[in-house]
């Protein structure tokens, strides 16, 4: 077979492989959305999650990441006003906008965006490998041999918990990163805190459109990792390559979210954002 | 029904690889089969499709006069409170104690009280040999130990079928003779159906009443148990006496 | 002498962690919160410990570079080539995103051949290099983590000792290179199709022509701003190169660890980068 014919087949069948891998994504979000219903409905007695599990979730994920966020999001604010500050003295030297229009993008963009990258490595990689190890040590069928679903018992918890942490971390990051901003401004540039602490700028429309995106992004993080967990097999090197995925898969699926959520924005808002 | 579990051609692959290439097999209610095989012949494959944790590419699987093939994960949940399975690494949960561990058929299922279950693990415990390892995380427990906590999950429930995946590898020969003891009384405490997967044969046969061998993907034996180092199919005599000459000597290894 | 720890011994990287005792249960409150605090202060000292040393080594097995080629090849080819796939879409969505930040203006103000500059300002100076490194710290750091990881768990490290191999020269040194090497190679490239991306987004959705954005970015963006982009990116992958590797061959435990491992390290990396990125761009604005 010739070499390009070679490479054909082998683009091919990634493509399938990805579009079926797509399919399968969908289905584990649409099972865990059903699974949550169940579990509301009590339809089927003791069956599902275990007791406390919603609780042990919100806290390993949200109090144990809560440093994470903090400094990263601390640091990369510091950084973007430094750099917009230096930007705008470069052009107008007018430092008047600069608060108002960081608080605009951090809570309309950046804010979530940053947030969920950053939980998408920390959340999504432990969710993956936690999962991923109970998939590889025959955990998962042995709840399945007790009529357990594993997308009930494992995956639901987790979604609940982390769409609720991420609403909260992201809040906490986008004010430390605001707070960080405006200190760099002020220390670097001189610019006065009354003059950048300034919430004129931010409407309705821009915190809807934050509680959207923390919000898709902490429900696609636990189900990308929980999917990518469920999937590994072998023994080690299955949880290490469900755990890779997982980060690469739940960073990837918060940078394509929040595009198609900002374009989507646009539209509706015929460019008034 | 007299069959518990009935499987009639049954075909299955992975990733190109032909494992089992038409397997059929009968267990009788109350009976006891052994299933042996040289490795990764496909033996933990059938008890999978057995429990319905995997659909086999073709063929037809019964269990307790249900179908197995196509059902759905919701009804098979059903089905699977009726079997008690040990896995071959335990499988036990990690995020739970000994006690959580044992409890959790019995906590899935509903219907009994709290006590009630508290008093039945501990029988439980107390006949494998743990009586006060409630408490003990699974990080905390021995091979044995843990393959212990294993057979006790697998048998709290009282389930009409059990199948056990090497109840002793690993194991010294005394514990061994342990475990197996223990699994004859429990049958004929409960009469269940039991199914077991074992690469020592000898301690097997003392155990189940048939032994069926599992090669290159069938079935191509099946006899009873007191005979089998006698059985008339020499591959299967060069595979339970451990001889190196003879027709088994291209073993997929 | 066999009493001596071989050469190439990782010990002295493991923490040795005596586990600070549990907390009595009169404990109150406010002094758990504190030990919690400490303990965690000391792992983090612990770990960052670690790294600085394991750095130490491979900075030796430099000088002179005896490097095994056929690592370094098979390594460079796995990171790089691999790679390429995510972190273009990746930078294309980015460039694409920083497009849409500066969208209203353009629409509400006409301001068109602001939308260049100011997506191609953020992209290469923060946007690009950041959102590219964190694709790579879980594309490759992370798969190398768990490449090493179950090195560890199922003992070839302990096979190559045996052997009178140096693990650390022989397999970390031509990763964190491959690292490096292909994190540069790939933030160039992923400047690009990011700003690629951005004229493309700013084409289809806010009209803006290709001549226009061409402007844009030709007028108001420097040298500079590029370089400053693309030597970070250096930083960035030896920062997840060194976390990466460090926590690859220090693993304890089985699949779990494993699990575990490649979780600090994408995390550990992620902290890195930020710290990093904070630094550079004060001390060369």
């Amino acid at each position: 077979m010739s070499l390009f014919r070679q490479r054909i087949e082998r683009i091919g069948t990634a493509l399938l492989d990805a579009a079926g891998a797509a399919i399968e994504l969908w289905l584990v979000y649409v099972s865990t959305i059903a699974g949550i219903l169940r579990g509301l409905s009590r339809r089927r007695g003791g069956r599902g999650r275990p007791r406390g599990e919603l609780v042990r979730q919100l806290f390993h994920i949200g109090n144990k990441s809560l440093i994470f966020i903090i400094v990263t999001l601390g640091f990369i604010g510091m950084v973007m006003a430094y750099q917009a500050c230096l930007q705008i003295s470069r052009v107008t030297g007018d430092f008047s906008q600069i608060g108002p229009q960081t608080l605009r993008l951090i809570v309309s963009d950046f804010g979530p965006t940053i947030t969920g990258m950053m939980l998408a490595t920390r959340v999504g990689a432990g969710i993956a490998a936690e999962i991923g190890s109970m998939k590889v040590t025959e955990q998962v069928d042995a709840l399945r041999m007790s009529g357990v679903l594993p997308i009930d018992y494992l995956v639901v918890p987790r979604f609940i918990a982390s769409i609720i942490m991420t609403l909260m971390l992201t809040t906490i990051g986008s004010l430390v990163m605001f707070a960080a901003g405006g200190l760099t401004a002020n220390y670097s540039w001189g610019v006065n805190p009354n003059l950048f602490f300034d919430l004129s700028q931010v409407r309705p429309r821009h915190l809807v459109l934050f509680v959207i995106k923390a919000a898709t992004f902490g429900a696609a993080i636990p189900v990308v990792a929980g999917f990518c967990g469920l999937r590994a097999r072998g023994s080690s090197e299955g949880v290490g390559w469900a755990t890779t995925a997982a980060v690469i898969g739940s960073s990837f699926a918060v940078i394509v979210l929040d595009f198609l959520i900002s374009a989507a924005a646009l539209f509706v808002t015929g460019g008034d954002l | 029904m007299t069959t518990a579990i009935r499987l009639e051609d049954v075909h299955k692959s992975y990733d190109h690889r032909d494992v089992l290439t038409g397997v059929s097999l009968d267990v009788p209610r109350g009976g006891k089969l052994g299933l042996i095989g040289p490795a990764a012949s496909g033996k933990s494959v059938i008890l999978k499709l057995i429990c319905g944790l995997e659909q086999p590419d073709r063929g037809t699987i019964e269990v307790l006069g249900q179908n197995i093939v196509g059902k759905r994960e919701a009804p098979l949940g059903d089905l699977r409170q009726r079997i008690g399975m040990l896995f071959q690494n335990y499988a036990l949960f990690d995020f739970l104690d000994v006690k959580g561990n044992v409890a959790f058929p019995l906590e899935q299922r509903g219907g009994m009280s709290p006590d009630e279950i508290a008093k039945r693990v501990e029988t439980r415990l107390r006949a494998v040999g743990l009586a006060g390892s409630e408490h003990k995380l699974t990080s905390e427990l021995s091979g044995g130990m843990k393959k212990r906590v294993g057979i006790a999950r697998a048998t709290v429930a009282d389930a009409e079928i059990v199948i056990y995946d090497e109840p002793s590898a690993g194991l010294d020969p005394v514990t061994t003779q342990k475990i197996y003891d223990l699994l004859a009384a429990d049958h004929a405490r409960t009469h269940a159906t039991v199914l077991a997967v074992s690469s020592d044969v000898v301690a097997l046969a003392q155990f189940v009443d048939e032994i069926a061998f599992l090669y290159r993907g069938q079935i191509v034996y099946r006899g009873p148990a007191a005979t089998i180092v006698d059985a008339p199919d020499p591959i299967v005599r060069q595979f339970v006496r451990g001889e190196l000459e003879g027709p088994l000597a291209e073993v997929r290894a | 002498m066999i009493d001596e720890p071989p050469a190439g011994s990782l010990d002295h990287l493991r923490p040795q962690r005596d586990e600070p005792p549990p907390p009595s249960p009169e404990t109150g409150i406010v002094s758990r919160a504190f030990e919690g605090i400490g303990g965690g202060a000391i792992r983090i000292a612990q770990e960052v410990g670690g790294i600085v040393v394991l750095s130490g080594q491979v900075l030796r097995a430099l000088v002179p570079p005896r490097i095994d080629r056929r690592e370094l090849v098979k390594n460079l080819y796995k990171m790089g080539n691999r790679s390429v796939p995510i972190v273009v879409l990746t930078a294309f969505f980015a460039g694409g995103l920083m497009t849409l930040q500066a969208g209203p203006f353009v629409i509400k103000f006409g301001a068109a051949a602001l939308a260049g500059w100011a997506a191609g300002y953020a992209v290469l100076r923060e946007m690009g290099p950041i959102l590219i490194a964190l694709m790579f710290s879980g594309r490759v750091g992370a798969n190398n983590t768990a490449e090493l990881a179950t090195m560890t768990v199922t003992e070839q490290l302990d096979g190559l000792r045996a052997l009178a191999i140096d693990p650390v020269q022989f397999l970390v040194v031509p990763r964190v290179i491959a690292m490096i090497t292909m994190l540069f190679a790939l933030t160039i490239i992923g400047d690009f199709v990011a700003l690629a991306g951005a004229a493309i987004v700013a084409r289809v959705m806010l009209g803006i022509e290709w001549s226009t954005m061409y402007h844009s970015f030709a007028d108001n963006l420097r040298p500079y701003d590029f370089f400053h982009g693309v030597y970070k990116s250096l930083a960035f992958g030896g920062a997840i190169a060194m976390s990466s590797c460090y926590f690859g061959i220090t693993v304890r435990g089985g699949a779990v660890g494993v699990g575990r491992a490649v979780n600090a390290a994408v995390v550990a990396a992620a902290v890195s980068i930020m710290l990093l990125d904070f630094f550079l761009t004060y001390t060369t604005g």
